[in-house]
């Protein structure tokens, strides 16, 4: 299937599966690593980004990867049909931009060829959907780090990746007046701490190395692998690309002063790894080649990037602590805040299932540091802990509490499907869909009629409208001599909630193209004034879906 | 026919229809007035074989001289011409305008569980006896109870077991217990982001694609919904 389109000059294009894209499905059904996504309308929104970003000849590059999953250099230039230096090109800005990861394997030779090493590509679909997150990101900046700190996040958001020399680059471009040896001495300084404080508070990391290099794996397991299910394949290729990838933890977040090079500005931008200017945004389609191997490895610089995974964690406990003010009550939002400030520094897994735990006493000071906090008192820090889910500990010394996050995150997926059924099905359905998703197992329709208050021909039509649109799971138990049928219904929250996941990346694009097509539409000069108002209604709704989406699929 | 047709007829014109063992039946269920009546207790009364009793009932419900009303799994029997008594129906029984009057005790039902903070369903049960005549229906403890189950469905209330502390002093450890949401919370309407844009709620988002008969560009979903 081709899709045009028109307002961007996208063509998407979704061939019949493949034994790989099967492979990956599944992969990503069962590890959460930043690889394609499953949902079919996330890619599309991905290519879509990548096409707005970078243009029509990167996005797709990028849709190959997306759709076909990991490929070499001669794979995607076969799938795409561009030339070898086009797709060359687009690899390099992909990977400039931490949309790409490549890794090379060996593979064994043809006949009595030795073994070669190939370069694989791998899309990073996470990292891609980032892209229309930077604002948000940006936002999310501790008011303590103050608009030089916010310019240098900017510059790796908006290059990907800089050395420390090229940081200074651009802000040195950006304060030109300060350009005499004493105050560029002092400015330098000022930068270099900023860069630091950065890093240590993780919202910078090392970029991960360009192209690890993969072990084969050992001949018997190899064989156990083959064996058993396909997807572990992919699984230990593509995971183990990523860990092989990744900087040591020890180094990640660590600005050596050697990094530093105090050298002439015009040389350091000479040794520069992009030939793109800093400083300016990249142009769509400026694909001039950058260098034959990767250039960072040759001047040695370290390339610094921003950490999407601090963001993401506070965006996730921003989220929790609005959805437990909201269920719950204020008191327990800001005992809730209070627990995430107090293990900042422990709390480094962002998928972490329950809080790191903590001594009752710290989580009451950290509430005293904060405005709205210093009218609590310990007796109603205790009883919000215990609102959040938390199990009073038996001996009252020491009393440590960790808060159930997985639990909230569930509540608050589960309120936002609730709220789609409630809007798209009525409030009987709404009865009908919450009896099933709070106790997910079968029920008979008789009972649900009964436990939910709604006539028996009402709840089947509303079931069956459920089903048909895939929401629920039906079986028919039938009874051949009593000429009896009994249906038996269920919710598969699993299924569901990918289904709205996916849903959800369609809403996104849709939103995007509406927002193109307004934007066309205002060329009529008539139509100009309108276009501020409907622009930052469909700006903000953007931004509020992308919190669902993050809710469903990153947190 | 009726129920009033019915509760005319002359006895001599039934006595023709029914023969012994019906009568006998019908006797004992008119005797129990407004309680209802088991087959198997109908049996130990009549003393009648109990395919003879469930006949003589089958045709006693066709003829419409008694209801038959389903408690738990057990059909009981009542002589039509006596409303069923609310130990009878336990929850299964409402009046005619069953909605609105459920309705009117889930009004009621919220204001008592955001009186006691924290309650259990005897606790809101117990509030229905002592403030006598809240509703005109007498209800039953089990009526209450699912009622409440069904204000939980509807996010009106929140079900939690007791942690015996706080506010749950009152409540033993792990009973189930019923409050009010705490904070700002919206019952389900439109709070969620999918819900608050037209593709969220959308009936062909499966056919819509930005190239087709169905698009965001085409849409008028859209086009209304920006309309200021
Ligand atoms: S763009 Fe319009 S037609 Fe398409 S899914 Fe959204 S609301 Fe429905």
């Amino acid at each position: 299937m081709t899709i045009n389109d028109k307002t961007t000059g996208i063509t998407t294009s979704s061939p019949p599966p493949n034994a790989l894209q099967l492979t990956l499905l599944i992969h990503c059904l069962i590890c959460s690593t930043d690889m394609a996504s499953s949902s079919p309308h996330g890619i599309k929104l991905a290519v879509h980004l990548l096409s707005a970003y970078f243009g029509d000849i990167v996005s797709k590059v990028g849709e190959c990867l997306l759709n076909k999953g990991t490929l070499s250099l001669a794979q995607v230039i076969r799938f795409t049909e561009l030339t070898k230096q086009k797709v060359t090109n687009s690899l390099l800005v992909l990977i400039q931009h931490n949309c790409v990861q490549a890794f090379a394997i060996q593979q064994p030779g043809g006949f009595g060829e030795p073994p070669k090493i190939v370069t694989q590509y791998m899309a990073l679909h996470n990292n891609i959907i980032h892209h229309m997150r930077f604002p948000k990101f940006l936002s999310m900046l501790p008011s303590d780090f103050d608009e030089d700190c916010k310019k240098i996040i900017e510059g790796l958001l908006q290059h990907g990746r800089l050395s420390l020399n090229q940081v200074r680059d651009r802000h040195k471009g950006k304060h030109k007046a300060l350009v005499t040896s004493e105050g560029n001495g002092n400015a330098t300084n000022m930068l270099h701490e900023n860069f630091n404080r950065l890093a240590q508070a993780r919202f910078i990391e090392r970029c991960p190395a360009h192209e690890p290099f993969l072990e084969r794996p050992e001949e018997g397991a190899k064989k156990r692998v083959a064996k058993s299910k396909l997807a572990d394949v992919t699984q230990t290729l593509e995971a183990r690309a990523l860990a092989a990838a990744a900087p040591m933890e020890s180094q990640r977040f660590l600005v050596e002063a050697d990094t530093w090079s105090n050298g002439a500005l015009d040389d350091d931008s000479k040794k520069s790894p992009t030939k793109e200017v800093v400083g300016e945004k990249r142009k769509q389609d400026s694909l001039e080649p950058e260098t034959e191997t990767w250039a960072t490895n040759k001047n040695k610089e370290v390339l610094w990037r921003v950490n999407f995974e601090e963001f993401v964690l506070r965006l996730r406990h921003k989220s929790c602590v609005s959805h437990v003010t909201t269920r719950v009550d204020s008191a327990a939002g800001i005992v809730l805040s209070a627990i995430f400030a107090a293990s900042r520094k422990d709390e480094t897994k962002v998928k972490a299932e329950n809080t790191v735990p903590l001594l009752l006493q710290t989580i009451f000071d950290e509430a005293m540091n904060s405005e709205e906090g210093r009218s609590l008192t310990i007796e109603r820090v205790r009883a919000s802990l215990v609102q959040l889910g938390c199990e009073l500990p038996t001996i009252g010394i020491d009393e440590t509490y960790s808060v159930d996050l997985k639990k909230i995150i569930d509540q608050a997926q589960a309120q936002e499907v609730e709220s789609i059924v409630l809007k798209k099905y009525g409030r009987e359905a709404y009865r009908i869909f919450r009896l099933l998703s709070e106790r997910e197992r079968f029920f008979e329709t008789d009972k649900i009629s009964a436990t939910t208050f709604v006539e028996k021909k009402d709840a089947l039509k509303i079931l069956f409208q459920l089903w048909k649109d895939d929401l629920l799971h039906m079986e028919r138990i039938g009874n051949e001599s009593q000429k009896t049928e009994i249906l038996l219904w269920k919710l598969n929250k699993r299924s569901v909630w990918e289904q709205v996941l996916d849903d959800m990346y369609h809403a996104a694009l849709n939103l995007k193209l509406r927002i193109l097509y307004e934007f066309e539409q205002a060329k009529d000069p008539e139509k100009q004034a309108m276009l501020v108002k409907k622009w930052k209604v469909l700006e903000a709704s953007l931004m509020i879906l992308d919190d669902a989406i993050m809710l469903f699929h990153d947190f | 026919m009726s129920e009033s047709q019915i509760r005319k007829r002359p006895d001599h014109i039934l006595g023709n229809v029914l023969v012994e063992a019906d009568k006998a039946v019908l006797n004992v269920i008119n005797t129990r007035g407004k309680s209802a009546i088991s087959r198997r207790n109908i049996q130990q009364e009549t003393k009648l074989p109990m395919n003879i009793v469930a006949k003589c009932v089958k045709k006693l419900t066709d003829l419409l001289l008694i209801k038959e009303i389903k408690h738990g799994r057990i059909y009981h029997y009542i002589a039509t011409e006596n409303s069923p008594s609310n130990t009878v129906t336990g929850g299964g029984c409402y009046p005619d305008d069953k909605k609105e009057f459920i309705n009117q005790v889930k009004d009621i039902c919220l204001k008592i569980v955001k009186e006691l903070k924290v309650t259990t369903a005897d606790g809101v049960y117990n509030v229905f006896i002592k403030e006598h005549k809240l509703t005109k229906v007498e209800l039953s403890r089990q009526q209450i109870s699912e009622i409440l189950g069904v204000m939980v469905l509807e996010n009106l209330i929140i079900e939690v077991k007791s942690t015996g502390y706080g506010e749950y002093r009152s409540v033993p450890v792990g009973d189930v217990c019923y409050r009010c949401h705490e904070g700002n919370v919206n019952h389900g309407s439109d709070v969620g982001a999918m819900s608050s844009i037209p593709c969220g709620v959308c009936p062909r988002i499966r056919e819509c694609t930005p190239d087709g008969l169905v698009s965001p560009s085409a849409c008028v979903y859209f086009t209304k919904w920006l309309e200021f």
